[in-house]
């Protein structure tokens, strides 16, 4: 088992005299293996992305637990710790606008990795071209640049060399190709299928498209106001929904080799 | 980047605040070193106004008002840009390792913030300064330095607490960089307006608080500074006696140092805030 | 102009100058939307859908410039009017255009009423009681909740927020309703909450005619007649829907329908196509086609002569290959 979320749960609490509590993420377990794809399907509001952000130890839970590889994740301790953590798991986050600090050059997003990887000199250089050519872009074209020079689409895929040059056991990828333009999302798609042959890589894709969680995911996860109201393989939620939430979803999306009835 | 600077220097405002500040400093800096007479030397006759050999006359003990004006200048953005550099440090470290850190940490220092800003500086002052026989300046930009900063720390805390929840610092993190760096590298270049500004409007309010300590008697014990000449002006009465060409000319310095301070804020201000959000 | 068309556009051109010349996001197009119709315009970021809705309606300022071609709407040449009569007698009164922004163009101090006032004042003078009764008609002949009326925009949701607008930009009647992705920043229910009204504005003949402007192309089959498919300025397929979606003819179109991500099983089938590259920056298009270097089937032909717009089967495709020249 790669990893074990149990009963993760966080609430917020906020207002300045009449205190609220948001229960953003209600009692989320699930598990993930090696070279396996999941999909954690909601819409905005749904506690997904707050969920990554606890299994990527960049927010603490309120209770619960996430375990990696055996081991306690908000037990560890120290920078070093952390770093063999971060070397294992990684993300894509969805905004590829507020995930780059506006005052550096994109490069540094790509830089930053080895060191938790290790590389040196020249073969850092080689290793950033390769990564770049694989998401589909030139290295004369975006090294250099600062974020606002670039499109949300070379963004987003920059985003994404990032986790390619790391190789990490499991990354959590918010939605990776929202931003891209139709004719080059299977690319991506292909790139995260080869980091899971060649590399047992395992990806959580948070996204609102069960879409793309049908036709990439091995299970797929629906979650609605903070808690996951149905799992199952792709087939099963399309074909035999159980829950409200997830027969809505599959009656609202508009499909393309079928119609609507009555529109 | 070379590009900043030509951006900035299109800015009218900016123009027009750059050029009277550096105006005074080059003026006061060269001027008091190239201005044969001594400021506190009595080379004439007193209380004289402004004629071809006095260029603004002399004081009471005979002295030159011109060189006293250039020295004391000098002296008095001294003890601002220290004064200044004191407070934004202060503000700075506590700012910053409140708003990362938050918890108990950021209540504990919240705490001793708001003491300080509570505390009536000017009686601080006042009892630091009496108890003090000698003053010299820099003892004076601590004085002002220590009690100035609490405005600071919180506008920088607030800074660092919008910027922290950002997600580009989130890359960073997983980078595996030490806090420490994660500050220096990702969160300080984006709050550097703001620390600019600060430093900015810290420089100018040292320089009216040294005004106006030494106006009363509570300055630098040895030495020269705008306060000091008017200082001296208010208890010879010169206004009362008219000798314009004694108070004139540092109250005019001052409020255009400060002026041009104060303007040079907005300018900064005008020219950070889109930019900030993104570009 | 055909007794079928609404609006017809032809050879129009629009471009933006910048510093470095003429971005030609609009060029050389035609265009006829029939009485009746509901059709979608599909294409990538950058094929200037956007820009060429805001032309159809002639509302072009610097930098963008309108520099040649006829629109003609209902008999009347829009394109030769001044602003002036566009504002008294064309926006908002035979075309309303909602753009992809509106969700946050609406000003926070207002509420829906005052809008509504405000749009109905600019074109007739009328008691305020008057307008109210209207406002409170359309809204439920809408489906919406008339205390909406009533509120300010933050107290709506995202979804109520673009149905409120859309049904104020159609309260005089428009001819023509010009919607920009309405939809891209809903969820999914919702989204079929507001294509749904657009569905019933057009059945009860609120509205005569639509246009959709979209990237996804799943919704244009859904609620589009005809699909007008538009890359690098130009339009390079157009026809019924079912014809373009299912045999298409351009080898573009084909690509994007071959990237449609639905959850069905005809996906996975088929699997995700994808051609390398980007599209041309409009600053300096290529000469000939200009999907030719992302092309795989190309002739020699393609890369020197811009394909026509010609009549292949039952749409119009603008493509060497398939018109089978040279």
């Amino acid at each position: 088992m790669l990893l074990e979320v149990k009963n993760l749960t966080k609430v917020f609490t906020v207002g300045l005299f009449k205190r609220r509590e948001i229960v953003a993420v209600d009692d989320v377990s699930f598990n993930a293996e090696p070279a396996e794809f999941i999909s954690l399907v909601g819409e905005s509001g749904s506690g997904k992305t707050t969920t990554a952000r606890m299994i990527l130890k960049l927010l603490p839970p309120t209770s619960g637990e996430v375990i990696f590889e055996g081991k306690d994740v908000f037990g560890l301790k120290g920078i070093e710790e952390s770093r063999s953590y971060y070397k294992s798991v990684h993300s894509i986050f969805q905004d590829p606008y507020a995930a780059y600090n506006p005052l550096h050059k994109i490069d540094r997003v790509l830089n930053q990795v080895f060191k938790l990887t290790g590389h040196s000199g020249a073969e850092r250089d080689r290793l950033v071209k390769e990564a770049l050519k694989e998401v589909g872009l030139r290295h004369e074209d975006v090294l250099g640049k600062f974020p606002h020079e670039l499109s949300g689409g070379q963004r987003q895929r920059i985003m994404v060399a990032r986790c390619y040059i790391l190789k990490p056991k499991l990354i959590l990828a918010d939605e990776p190709i929202s931003m891209i333009d139709a004719s080059t999302k299977a690319s991506i798609l292909r790139l995260f299928s080869k980091l899971r042959d060649e590399y047992k890589t395992s990806v959580i894709f948070i996204t609102h498209d069960l879409g793309l969680a049908y036709y990439v995911s091995d299970e797929v996860l629906i979650m609605s106001e903070g808690s996951i109201v149905e799992k199952g393989s792709p087939d099963d939620i399309m074909n035999r929904p159980q829950h409200p939430y997830t027969k809505k979803l599959r009656e609202d999306i508009p499909l393309f080799y079928r119609k609507w009835p009555g529109f | 980047m070379p590009q900043l600077i030509k951006d900035l220097l299109r800015i009218k405002k900016l123009d027009a605040s750059l050029a009277i500040f550096i105006g005074i400093i080059l003026t006061s800096v060269l001027g008091s070193m190239l201005y044969a007479t001594k400021p506190l030397a009595i080379v004439g006759p007193a209380e004289q106004p402004p004629s071809v050999e006095f260029p603004l006359g002399t004081d009471s003990w005979g002295r030159d008002l011109l060189a006293l004006l250039l020295a004391g200048t000098k002296n008095s953005l001294r003890i601002g840009v220290t004064a200044a550099l004191i407070s934004l440090t202060i503000g700075l470290v506590i700012g910053v390792t409140a708003g990362f850190k938050g918890g108990i940490i950021d209540s504990a220092l919240m705490l001793v913030t708001d003491v300080v800003l509570v505390l009536p500086s000017i009686l601080i002052m006042m009892l630091v300064a009496a108890y003090l026989r000698e003053r010299n300046p820099f003892y004076v930009s601590l004085i002002i330095g220590a009690t100035g900063w609490p405005w600071v720390a919180r506008a920088i805390r607030s800074q660092i607490m919008s910027l922290k929840s950002r997600e580009f610092m989130y890359l960073s993190k997983m980078a595996g960089l030490k806090d420490v760096r994660i500050i220096i590298e990702d969160l300080l270049p984006n709050m550097a307006s703001y620390i600019a500004m600060a430093f900015v409007l810290l420089m100018s309010g040292a320089m009216i608080a040294e005004a106006g300590l030494s106006m009363i008697g509570l300055g630098v014990t040895k030495g020269v500074s705008l306060g000091i000449i008017l200082y001296w002006a208010q208890i010879l009465e010169s206004v009362r006696r008219g000798m314009w060409w004694w108070f004139g000319p540092p109250g005019a310095v001052l409020v255009a140092l400060a002026a041009s301070l104060l303007l040079m804020s907005t300018a900064l201000d005008e020219y950070f805030s889109p930019r900030l959000k993104g570009g | 102009m055909k007794s079928t068309a609404l609006l017809e556009a032809q050879a129009v051109k629009a471009y933006y100058s910048t510093r470095q010349g003429y971005i030609k996001a609009v060029d050389n197009i035609d265009l006829i939307i029939d009485k009746g119709m509901t059709l979608g315009v599909a294409g990538e970021s950058g094929c200037g859908k956007s820009t060429l809705m805001n032309t159809l309606m002639m509302n072009v300022k610097p930098p963008l410039h309108f520099l040649e071609g006829t629109i003609v709407l209902d008999g009347k040449v829009i394109s030769k009017m001044k602003i002036s009569e566009l504002k008294n007698d064309v926006w908002g009164v035979r075309i309303s255009l909602v753009p992809q922004s509106a969700l946050n163009a609406l000003m926070p101090t207002k509420r829906i009423i005052d809008f509504i006032k405000d749009v109905i004042r600019h074109h007739t003078d009328v008691s305020d009681s008057e307008i109210a009764s209207r406002a409170r008609k359309r809204f439920e002949e809408l489906n919406l909740p008339v205390d909406s009326l009533s509120m300010y925009p933050h107290e709506l949701s995202g979804g109520m927020k673009q149905r409120a607008i859309i049904a104020v930009s159609t309260l005089l009647n428009p001819r023509l309703l010009i919607v920009d992705e309405p939809t891209s920043a809903l969820d999914v229910s919702t989204q079929k909450q507001v294509l749904k009204m657009l569905m019933d504005l057009r059945k009860t003949g609120i509205i005569e005619s639509m246009i959709f402007v979209t990237h996804d192309i799943a919704i244009l089959r859904q609620i589009a007649d005809s699909i007008t498919i538009m890359y690098a300025g130009k339009i390079v397929e157009s026809g019924p829907t079912e014809d373009v979606l299912f045999n298409p003819k351009h080898p573009y179109t084909l690509s994007l329908t071959s990237s449609v991500v639905t959850p069905e099983p005809e996906v996975r089938e088929r699997g995700l196509a994808s051609i390398p590259g980007e599209p041309p920056d409009l600053l300096d298009p290529p000469e000939g086609c200009r999907f030719y270097p992302r092309c795989t089937k190309s002739m020699s032909i393609c890369r020197s002569v811009e394909p026509p717009l010609k009549s292949e089967g039952a749409q119009l495709v603008a493509c060497h290959i398939a018109s089978g020249d040279g």
